[in-house]
């Protein structure tokens, strides 16, 4: 489990986009390639989605990601364009389905590795101060997102050490699995959070002033253009609607 | 972990997070349960599974819930992070009615009334079936972005799901929920109660 996502430390190499511009894109990759909305005359739109992770990953320096991600993209493509129709039966259904599940949704998780590794938790709340979302939902929001590598990094070690004990996450036996690796998995994930929450206490979150923020977020010259290709994706889906009852 | 008693209803900092920290907790489960939707059969399945694992940190967040707008924020969250996954935003809007309803359900129990929580965990579990919503309501748009699942998969899936499944897995959601908030209540019994965090 990668623990650099949402990173505390600064780490603006190549294209330092705004995470307004992060969130926009992650929402726009979930709607149109995860979502599939617009149908067969936004293939394009669909296509040029997918191609922005591998630009940010690529001028953010994690070219090793970003060889791993096009290379895989590609193979789920390749089987699905030259398998199509040439496997019957099982075997079909079982590569189909995972060749379009994995060009699919790969997109979007490698968009939302980028936003959440690249973005600092300051940074993050700024945004969402400046967008005026209510504490009620950043505070959640910023401490899930922190969270998440926590919750994985525990269930890989309870999963090691559960399988010492012959009991498997993907085991036989469901009930197993749900006593002891959910549990335990539960019992530490609150634990640490409890440390969490009392560390950032301490850090003055949930004072009753308003919180100020030293980072320096603003819409750049790759913001603007982003901008402008979401605006123009949304344009051409509205036009092409139709009447197609789809919100 | 004993809760401070403050005078304020408001939400606090800790409040927040503890949100937060349930919320992931929540979400990874659910997220790694919704993978088996990648098998047909489970599909509809999934409004069984999904309630009744997830009831079981549900009941633990429920033990920390002593406020109004905790459950109500937990739904909206669940709703957003649908959204981020591309499971359209039909779960967010079943969830800010659902969550509602759950928050005044529970705080009827004065937050801890352990018949009300299994009642809240049901209804609070109806989010689920908002994700199953655009295959309802648009089958042909559904699909058509869909082909490269396959031919199999779709006409599988179809067959496994026919309009007038659309209320009954409501009511399914529902039930798993209940069940699931049992579950959950019976596990806290035994374990989390031993640990101290509940």
């Amino acid at each position: 489990m990668k623990t650099e996502i949402v990173s505390s430390t600064k780490d603006r190499k190549g294209i330092g986009l705004d995470p307004r511009t992060k969130i926009l894109l992650l929402l726009m990759i979930a709607v149109f390639v995860l979502g599939g909305a617009g149908g067969s005359a936004l293939v394009w739109a669909r296509v040029l989605l997918a191609c922005v992770p591998v630009g940010l990953l690529f001028a953010s320096g994690r070219v090793r990601t970003c060889v791993i991600f096009v290379s895989v993209f590609v193979a789920g493509c390749f089987l699905q364009y030259f398998l199509l129709n040439k496997l019957n039966g099982f075997l079909n259904f079982i590569v189909l389905a995972s060749a379009g599940m994995l060009t699919q949704f790969l997109p979007g998780l490698v968009m939302g590795y980028y936003a959440v590794s690249t973005t600092t938790v300051s940074e993050f709340v700024a945004a969402m101060e400046r967008m005026h979302v209510p504490d009620q939902v950043t505070i959640p929001l910023s401490v899930m997102f922190r969270f998440f590598p926590t919750v994985g990094e525990e269930a890989g070690n309870i999963r090691d050490a559960m399988s010492m004990r012959g009991i498997f996450f993907s085991g036989k036996h469901p009930g197993k699995t749900l006593e002891y690796c959910l549990i335990p998995l539960m019992t530490c994930s609150v634990k640490i959070g409890e440390e969490l929450s009392a560390a950032a206490l301490t850090r003055g979150l949930g004072a009753p002033v308003k919180r100020t923020n030293i980072c320096k977020i603003g819409f750049g010259v790759w913001d603007i253009s982003f901008f402008v290709i979401c605006a123009a994706i949304l344009a051409y889906w509205i036009v092409t609607m139709e009447g197609n009852v789809q919100i | 972990m004993s809760m401070e008693k403050n005078g304020s209803m408001k939400l606090q900092g800790r409040d927040l997070m503890n949100i937060g920290i349930y919320a992931a907790i929540y979400f990874v489960i659910v997220f790694a349960i919704a993978m088996m939707g990648y098998i047909p059969v489970m599909m509809p399945l999934l409004c069984v599974f999904v309630p009744v694992i997830g009831g079981i940190p549900f009941m633990l967040f429920l033990t920390k819930v002593k406020k109004f707008g905790m459950i109500w924020i937990m739904s909206i969250i669940m709703g957003i992070m649908m959204l981020l996954t591309g499971m359209a935003h039909y779960a967010l809007i079943v969830g800010l009615f659902t969550g509602l309803i759950a928050e005044f359900v529970y705080k009827s129990g004065n937050y801890k009334s352990q018949s009300k929580a299994v009642l809240t965990s049901g209804i609070f579990s109806m989010w689920v079936w908002g994700n199953f919503l655009p295959l309802f309501i648009d089958r042909q748009n559904y699909w058509s972005s869909r082909q490269s699942f396959g031919e199999e998969y779709i006409t599988t899936l179809n067959s496994l799901m026919p309009s007038w499944l659309c209320p009954i897995l409501l009511i399914v959601a529902f039930a798993s929920g209940i069940a699931g908030g049992l579950l959950g209540k019976a596990l806290l019994k035994k374990h989390f109660r031993k640990a101290g965090i509940a």
